[in-house]
């Protein structure tokens, strides 16, 4: 048998080694690797921004066929009643979905794969503690779903910025840019701190999986429902009781709904002002109170990381 | 006169071949560990050398219970070690960033290649990226695998997926190396193969190897000392030499055929000896074996036996193991 052509006897390794401190980064670089390479990944981003699409083609449509009388009833171009901020927060709310699931897709197996796999003792046998590898892992899943968000809604206030500063896009908030960072950060920071509890507490992704998004659904459900309710009251001539609204930003997609609400001063308004038939009122739940929505967000979210941190342990320790 | 053809492994006859000046790399005392009422470590004291060390032991004796000490996914109740001079109750990053363990327990990452695997451990460990890469190349070429190294790791046989964990382990150049179980569901081949890596990687390369194991053919194949435990608690310790040693330091001389005249003549000048096994006398005698030879050699050629070997009796190391663990 012909000798190999290299020395593939042990040699010791006397190259650099970093302090034991900051692990994290590596995690977070391989759980972003692995997570780009899924297949769902790029067309559930692209799915993502759908709506800036469609508000870029109406924009476009209404700009380049300004009439008096539009099909719809309407007397002058949109950009007269539109309100730009709360484009933003349309095409979150419509981009909710899609950023689901690609949490889902992310994050429901980030720890869980890793307890089937007993990857942990990988990560804690080498100078890693268990805050690395809970901050890699979050960071794993916050940065890629941050770009995500951000890539669609940065371009579309950069694109409005320049092309439609003469209907007020500036001059109606000159703040938005700052209030578009924060709503860029939320979903990132809400799906990754649920997601790591979810994953951190079973031992099958896929499983995982499933109740991430049992518990999203129904949560919705609620939201869906108050939101039908508080239609109907408000149609109905009488005035929908706080409690109504309150439960309407109970549900995952609900609370982020409120806090990018707060952030942007804003009860909501549509694209399109469509006249409603007589007596028809437009549905818009009023902007939640700050004091109570930003806390329990920010209380779901740690608490979520606290749980995670309690299941990760590197080997099963009877007590 | 007759041919005689001496055994003589010198090896085996000299005391002071290994003395025990070696360094410690691990000092272990009175360590306590306790899972709730279990105590699993009771008040172990010991000291693993340099070099290829056996952690020998039956199931439930405190084995993996030390390793996972060692490297601080437990913490002990009372007592005290120290690693390659760090403490590991306040220095478990340092101690972690110089030893490498192979757990017993599949364990990889899912979705990544062996490479991708082997480099993640070493950037884990504190190297750079680019050289976690290409370390983790060196390694696996190290450990024998080919371009199976680009495959996902799920897709691997058991005797890849024990590769893949001892490269993990090698790739930032630890001083101390734990192999839990090393050879654990692998065929003959195979363990063949790892036990001869395990040695290779144990011997002359400034690394010590601390193996815990309870297949005593494996241990006493790479090991040079083994550390015996107990019901959590330190039963022997030594050079596996030490331990196969006789009380007394008997020699076996295997004859051609059986002689009584041999017999009677060593007899007469002073040594006791066995009933003989087959051709083979075990002969006691005080003195070195040396002597104990010219003084055989000597009764060969008054009887006119034939001696075939001459070797220093010594017991297997399971009849030394089984006498450490049930001896109270």
């Amino acid at each position: 048998m012909a000798s190999p052509i290299a020395d593939l006897t042990y040699r010791n390794y006397d190259g650099p080694l970093e302090p034991p401190i900051n692990r994290w980064w590596a995690i977070a670089k391989l759980s972003m690797k692995l997570s780009t390479k899924k297949k769902g990944f790029w067309f559930w981003s692209a799915m993502s921004c759908f709506w800036y699409v469609i508000l870029l083609i109406i924009f476009y449509v209404n700009e380049t066929i300004v009439s008096n009388t539009g099909p719809l009833g309407q007397k002058a171009s949109i950009f007269n009643t539109l309100v730009w901020k709360d484009q933003f927060l349309n095409a979150f709310n419509e981009s909710q979905l899609f950023l689901f699931i690609l949490a889902l897709l992310m994050g429901a197996g980030t720890i869980a794969n890793d307890n089937r796999a007993k990857a942990l003792l990988v990560y804690l046998s080498k100078p890693c503690t268990k805050l690395d590898y809970v901050i890699g892992k979050w960071l794993g899943i916050f940065v890629p779903m941050t770009l995500v968000t951000a890539a669609p809604a940065l371009s579309f206030y950069f694109y409005c910025l320049m092309s439609y500063r003469t209907y007020g896009f500036w001059t109606q908030d000159p703040w938005l840019i700052v209030r578009l960072v924060g709503m860029i950060m939320l979903p990132g920071i809400c799906y990754s701190s649920i997601s790591l509890a979810v994953s951190s507490m079973f031992q099958q992704g896929r499983l995982a999986g499933g109740v991430f998004a049992g518990v999203y659904f129904m949560s919705n459900f609620v939201t869906l429902f108050m939101g039908g309710a508080y239609f109907a009251m408000a149609n109905g001539g009488g005035t929908p009781p706080a409690i109504v609204s309150t439960l309407y930003y109970c549900s995952i997609d609900g609370i982020q709904n409120a806090v990018v609400k707060i952030l942007f001063h804003t009860n909501g308004s549509p694209t399109i002002p469509i006249a409603l038939p007589q007596g028809a009122v437009r549905l818009q739940v009023p902007e939640p109170s700050w004091y109570v929505f930003l806390p329990a967000f920010f209380a779901i979210c740690g608490l979520s990381i606290l749980v995670a941190w309690s299941q990760i342990r590197a080997v099963e320790v009877v007590r | 006169m007759c041919l005689v053809k001496l055994y003589w492994n010198a090896t085996k006859c000299t005391d002071a071949m290994y003395p025990s000046t070696s360094v410690s790399v691990a000092t272990i005392q009175n360590l306590v560990v306790r899972y709730g009422n279990f105590t699993a470590l009771n008040g172990l004291s010991c000291e693993i050398p340099e070099g290829c060390t056996g952690l020998l032991g039956p199931n439930g004796a405190g084995k993996t219970t030390l390793l996972k000490t060692i490297l601080g996914f437990v913490k002990p109740t009372s007592g005290s070690a120290t690693v390659l001079g760090y403490d590991i109750e306040s220095a478990g990053a340092a101690i972690r960033q110089k030893v490498g363990l192979m757990p017993e327990q599949d364990c990889h990452i899912p979705g990544t290649t062996a490479v991708q695997f082997v480099a993640f451990a070493g950037e884990l460990a504190g190297m750079p990226s680019g050289q976690a890469i290409r370390r983790s190349h060196e390694v696996l070429d190290y450990c024998g695998l080919g371009e199976a190294r680009y495959r996902n790791v799920e897709t691997y046989s058991t005797g890849m997926k024990q590769r893949i964990k001892l490269a993990q382990a090698l790739v930032h150049g630890p001083k101390l190396l734990l192999l839990d179980e090393p050879t654990n569901g692998l065929d003959p081949a195979g363990r063949e193969e790892m036990l001869e890596l395990v040695r290779s990687v144990s011997h002359g390369k400034g690394l010590s190897v601390l193996v815990s194991s309870h297949l005593l053919p494996d241990i006493e194949r790479v090991c040079d000392r083994v550390i015996v435990v107990m019901q959590g608690q330190l039963r022997a310790q030594g050079t596996i030499k030490d331990l196969k040693k006789i009380e007394g330091r008997p020699v076996d001389i295997e004859l051609l055929e059986n002689s009584p005249a041999f017999v009677a003549a060593l007899q007469a000048k002073g040594a006791s000896v066995m009933p003989p096994k087959r051709t083979t006398y075990r002969i006691q005698l005080p003195g070195l074996p040396e002597d104990i030879a010219r003084i055989a050699m000597q009764a060969a050629l008054e009887t006119g036996a034939q001696i075939r070997g001459f070797e220093v009796a010594e017991r297997s190391l399971e009849d030394a193991f089984m006498e450490a663990i049930s001896a109270k």
